[in-house]
């Protein structure tokens, strides 16, 4: 396996897993929380929801803007 | 600092029974002090010395702004928390969300509008060139109105996380910390900041050739959309 299939299996890795993550919370919320709750969380200050907010408006900046 | 913001600050602290002060130049730390405001200011330099100045200079007047607000959050009741000036759960109130007393037919109106909305801009906007003025105009808008919004406060009263779920949180915070090492560690194997490597390609590398056609950015544009109105209405 050549170093770029590491790397991209790598990220699939983190894709899955957070995948797997989201589905297990949702069958099963008493225990583990979903990703919305987590940044509901995340996002009850006001720095939080900014720098979620920002986060988010980054990630279009970088892959549109100049 | 002023007479003026002594008098107010003193009146604050009568009204809740404390007795610090603190001086304008303390209430500017506070804000300084805030992780995120060097997290944005990091973010700001390296977006600045890749060559994305603009991503550079939004986030700096973010992080300005975030000072700004923290300070004076603090003059206004220097007793108080650091800095939790948005309101959270509790202070939402009752039928308060500002979409939550909606009638249900009104909510299905204004999300069908909302989908057709991002429709067309996604549809309009993945149609110019990526990197063009027109694409960069079209994404700084909803970006800074994104955030505008965000700043406001939440949207909707939401169950706050508490027992086991809250103390699994960290989960979520492992797979965040991996996906970021893995995406700086392909970052750090590029021969140079803005050259791609093949063999250590990173998230944006791979993503070009979905995002070279109008249908790829439109799709990419969309699903932005789409995590922006999850993330806003948190």
């Amino acid at each position: 396996m050549s170093s770029r299939d590491l790397t991209i299996v790598g990220y699939l890795s983190v894709l899955a897993a957070g995948i797997a993550l989201q589905v297990a919370a949702l069958r099963m919320p008493e225990r583990l929380p979903s990703l919305g709750r987590v940044f509901t969380h995340v996002m009850r200050t006001r720095t939080g929801r900014v720098g979620v907010c920002v986060a988010w408006a980054w990630i279009g900046l970088h892959f549109f803007a100049r | 600092m002023t007479e003026a913001t002594h008098g107010t600050g003193d009146e604050q602290l009568a009204a809740v029974g404390h007795e610090a002060s603190i001086t304008a130049g303390q209430a500017l730390l506070s804000g300084l002090r805030q992780p995120l405001v060097a997290i944005l200011l990091l973010i700001a330099l390296c977006s600045a010395i890749t060559g994305k100045p603009l991503d550079g200079f939004l986030m700096a007047v973010v992080a300005t702004l975030l000072v700004w607000d923290a300070a004076r959050s603090r003059l206004s009741h220097p007793g108080g928390a650091a800095y939790s000036s948005a309101p959270g759960y509790t202070a939402v109130s009752g039928s308060q969300g500002r979409a939550y007393g909606a009638g249900r037919r009104r909510r299905v109106l204004a999300g069908i509008a909302g989908l057709a909305t991002a429709g067309l801009y996604a549809s309009v906007v993945g149609s110019f060139s990526r990197f063009s003025w027109p694409a960069t105009i079209a994404v700084v808008t909803v970006g800074c109105l994104m955030i505008a919004i965000g700043w406001q406060g939440p949207l909707r009263r939401r169950e706050p996380l508490t027992g086991r779920p809250r103390r699994r949180a960290w989960l979520w915070g492992v797979l965040l910390i991996a996906g970021g090492t893995s995406e700086l560690s392909s970052l750090l194997q590029q021969p140079h900041l803005t050259t791609d490597s093949y063999a250590h390609p990173t998230i944006s590398a791979l993503t070009d050739p979905l995002l070279a056609s109008h249908p790829g950015r439109s799709v990419a544009l969309a699903g932005w959309l789409l995590i922006g109105s999850f993330v806003v209405g948190r």
